[in-house]
């Protein structure tokens, strides 16, 4: 009797549990990647007071090593549970989007557009359609060691190409020491940056005199000495880049404001020496080293949750959090309130090189634009191919002239049949993609409030050096 | 007739969980990775046959031919490695003071992680590095030699560190067969006036046949499957100079997610140690007398 009224009571409690249950809850899960364990309290946190103001949302962080977040995602989509946001990179969200992986998100952006710097936006449109909510970016910014400028009569750092060619060759001569170490195996972005067009009219253009020109003067600074030979066509170049600058056997390093706060905890000796200013612009009015990070909504979400999905991307990326994030980060907000704060275009008196770094990237953030060729198949093997003839070229092992045709051959025929192929499937034909995919020309603002420099058009940067 | 059969069901029963899971493990994972080979298998999509089209793609690649051409030449290392290790069997199996730190010496190399065999010759081979240090101050180079920048040193600087790491596993082979030759047998040809090169040559030599048989096959294995040096230490650079056909089939697979042309690329490597293999245990097989 006991045993029954036990149950009974059991019974009735279960029931009025249910009962008084609160409303279904639902799960936001997103992605990151190589954010864990340096950010565990920033997401953890942003989770926790997103959930304390909107009950009934449930928030879920996990975090991937970047190599292995794209198998985890097609994992997911193809299995039907996709997160609800997850964090790419410009060319990932693009080649996703090609595939239809990815869900347009202009609807959810509703009014937010113009919270973000109009930059990152453009960069995240494929086709017209939006993929993204912009979370962060990258500059590169140019630290040159003053007692190796000194000791080759150098006075300011460079404002062109043409100058940082003509600085390293001058350093190469007069300390034998390497002048700069340009990540050469992103030649193509290089080339953009240049205003030399990597593809034209869905064939090769990299083999006109122009693009010869170019790959000659680097083959000159190569020959005087003056380009770094570690790793100089390795895929990641950086290690050995910054490797040499803190040995000291490297005259300017062209990195994000992060390599400058490396420099500082790994060589305080150089970090000392260590002048910053700001890359040069190319010719294209394009800063060097973007790399846009946003929050892109996987296809095959639920559409119901789409809502809530928009509201939580714009709280992540809304300028508080996007200002916190690039304040712990040394990275730079896509929000354009966030990117006009003090903390980034303020020097403080008596700032080191480090703070100095954020600032002189703060004023080419607004020029910054992820550099890439889209809408080719197997466009990665297509660059080795111009980078090994580049290589050929630079090192001297080939005329180059003859290397980039060669690589310019191979390149077409594999356009060509690309071209056929997306013909038969009734695809857009390359070329028409490749046009849309161009970063425009940007119009340059005023003159710089920090650095009483104007970024002019006159000005030549180092293009693809800074996408690490 | 009754006690073979149940031998035989003894024998199947035993073999059984190892089959399964060789069945499950290998056997599957071969057979159907070579199906996908002639697919265009993508998670995103149906999976539809495209013949030879991966095949034909990969055989027009240049990072492949190059990259096959390599492995071909990564087996010029073979008797390098075999008589290497075989000699250095020979000097470790004497008894000597301290020999067993150099037996455990030379086998750090093959239980040392490759990422740290990386760093390490990275290191040595670096512009800046302990060889080229070592070399300048012997006078015997004028300036920096770019031994992993420089597209005709890569390669064989990848093939020495392979040999390196090679080496110190042979050799442990080869010891264990040098001490299973009966004592006997030397005494024997002692008593007979028989000179120390005699004795290897007549009696060493030939009692450790089936190993260097099986450790020649192993190496011509290892010498076609060589990837993991290449990523460790030049990702297949310079200018594409030391890609392996493996490095190509990992480069494809696992960085750019291309599985039929991986899978392609394993096939082609695979046929082609079956044939070496195959080549190795008729030529090398001991003879019947």
């Amino acid at each position: 009797m006991k045993i029954k009224l036990l149950l009974t009571a059991l019974m009735a409690l279960g029931a009025a549990t249910l009962v008084a249950a609160a409303p279904p809850v639902q799960k936001i899960e997103f992605w990151t990647f190589s954010m864990k364990p340096k950010f565990t309290p920033y997401f953890e946190g942003l989770a926790r007071s997103y959930e304390a103001a909107h009950p009934g949302i449930k928030i879920e962080w996990v975090d991937f090593p970047w190599d292995i977040i794209q198998t985890k995602l097609v994992t997911r989509i193809v299995a039907g549970t996709p997160p609800a946001l997850v964090n790419l990179n410009v060319p990932w969200a693009d080649e996703f989007a090609r595939d239809g992986l990815l869900t347009p998100v202009d609807e959810l952006l509703q009014g937010a557009r113009q919270r973000y710097l109009a930059s990152t936006l453009e960069d995240l449109t494929f086709g017209g359609k939006t993929y993204g909510f912009p979370m962060y970016s990258n500059v590169a910014v140019i630290s040159y060691n003053t007692d190796i400028f000194k000791a080759a009569g150098l006075t300011r750092a460079p404002n062109s190409l043409d100058e940082q060619l003509a600085f390293a060759r001058q350093i190469a001569q007069r300390t034998g020491k390497a002048g700069l170490c340009p990540a050469l195996s992103k030649i193509d972005g290089l080339m953009m940056q240049q205003g030399l067009p990597v593809i034209k009219d869905g064939r090769a253009a990299f083999n006109s005199p122009a693009h010869v020109a170019l790959v000659a003067k680097l083959a000159a600074t190569y020959k005087a000495g003056g380009l770094l030979k570690d790793s100089l066509f390795a895929e990641d170049n950086f290690p050995a880049a910054i490797d040499a600058y803190k040995g000291g056997r490297l005259g300017m390093l062209l990195a994000p404001p992060t390599a400058v706060k490396r420099i500082e905890t790994d060589a305080k000796d150089i970090y000392a020496k260590t002048g910053v200013a700001p890359a040069p612009l190319g010719p294209t009015g394009i800063a060097d080293g973007g790399w846009l990070v946003h929050f892109a909504v996987p296809a095959g979400v639920d559409k119901k949750l789409l809502p809530q999905i928009g509201e939580f991307a714009r709280y992540l990326t809304n300028d508080a959090n996007q200002l916190a994030f690039a304040k712990q980060a040394s990275v730079y907000p896509a929000a354009a309130e966030a990117a006009r704060d003090p903390f980034f275009l303020a020097v403080p008196p008596g700032a080191g090189a480090a703070e100095k770094a954020v600032s002189a990237g703060a004023v080419s953030m607004p020029h910054s634009h992820t550099l890439y060729v889209s809408g080719v198949t197997d466009y990665d093997e297509l660059r080795r191919s111009l980078v090994k003839a580049v290589e050929a070229g630079v090192t001297g092992r080939q005329d180059i002239q003859q290397a980039l045709d060669a690589a310019a051959a191979i390149w077409n025929k594999k356009l060509a049949r690309q071209s056929k192929l997306s013909r038969i499937q009734g695809q857009t034909p390359i070329a028409a993609q490749l046009a849309s995919s161009q970063p425009a020309l940007m119009p340059l603002s005023g003159p710089s409030r920090i650095w009483g420099q104007t970024p002019n058009a006159a000005q030549a940067g180092w293009g693809a050096g800074g996408i690490w | 007739m009754v006690s073979g059969r149940r031998t035989a069901l003894a024998a199947w029963l035993f073999l059984a969980p190892a089959l399964v899971l060789l069945a499950a493990f290998s056997f599957w994972p071969v057979g159907f990775g070579s199906y996908l080979a002639f697919t265009d298998y993508s998670l995103i999509r149906p999976t539809s046959s495209v013949g030879l089209d991966n095949f034909r793609y990969i055989f027009d690649n240049e990072m492949f031919v190059t990259g096959l051409k390599n492995s071909l030449v990564f087996l010029l290392m073979v008797p390098f490695v075999q008589i290497g290790a075989l000699g250095l069997a020979v000097l470790v199996n004497n008894r000597l003071p301290g020999i067993r730190l150099f037996r455990a010496a030379f086998y750090v190399p093959v239980v040392t992680t490759v990422s740290v065999v990386g760093i390490m010759w990275g290191f040595m081979f670096h512009e800046q590095g302990a060889l080229n240090y070592m070399l300048m101050a012997l006078r015997f180079v004028d300036a920096p030699v770019g031994w992993l920048s420089n597209d005709t040193l890569a390669l064989f600087c990848i093939m020495f560190v392979t040999l390196w790491r090679g080496l110190g596993w042979y050799m442990v082979m080869y010891l264990a067969a040098l001490q299973a030759v009966p004592a006997e047998m030397q005494e024997a040809a002692i008593l007979d006036g028989a000179s120390r090169w005699q004795r290897f040559w007549k009696i060493t030599v030939p009692m450790l046949h089936p190993t260097i048989m099986v450790c020649t096959i192993l190496s011509v294995l290892a010498a076609l499957k060589a990837y993991q040096e290449v990523d460790v230490l030049t990702q297949g650079g310079p200018m594409n100079s030391t890609f392996t056909a493996l490095y190509y089939s990992y480069d494809q697979g696992l960085k750019h997610l291309k599985l039929p042309r991986a899978l392609a690329a394993s096939f082609v490597v695979s046929v082609f140690c079956v044939g070496i293999a195959m080549l190795c245990l008729r030529y090398l097989k001991p003879r019947q007398k």
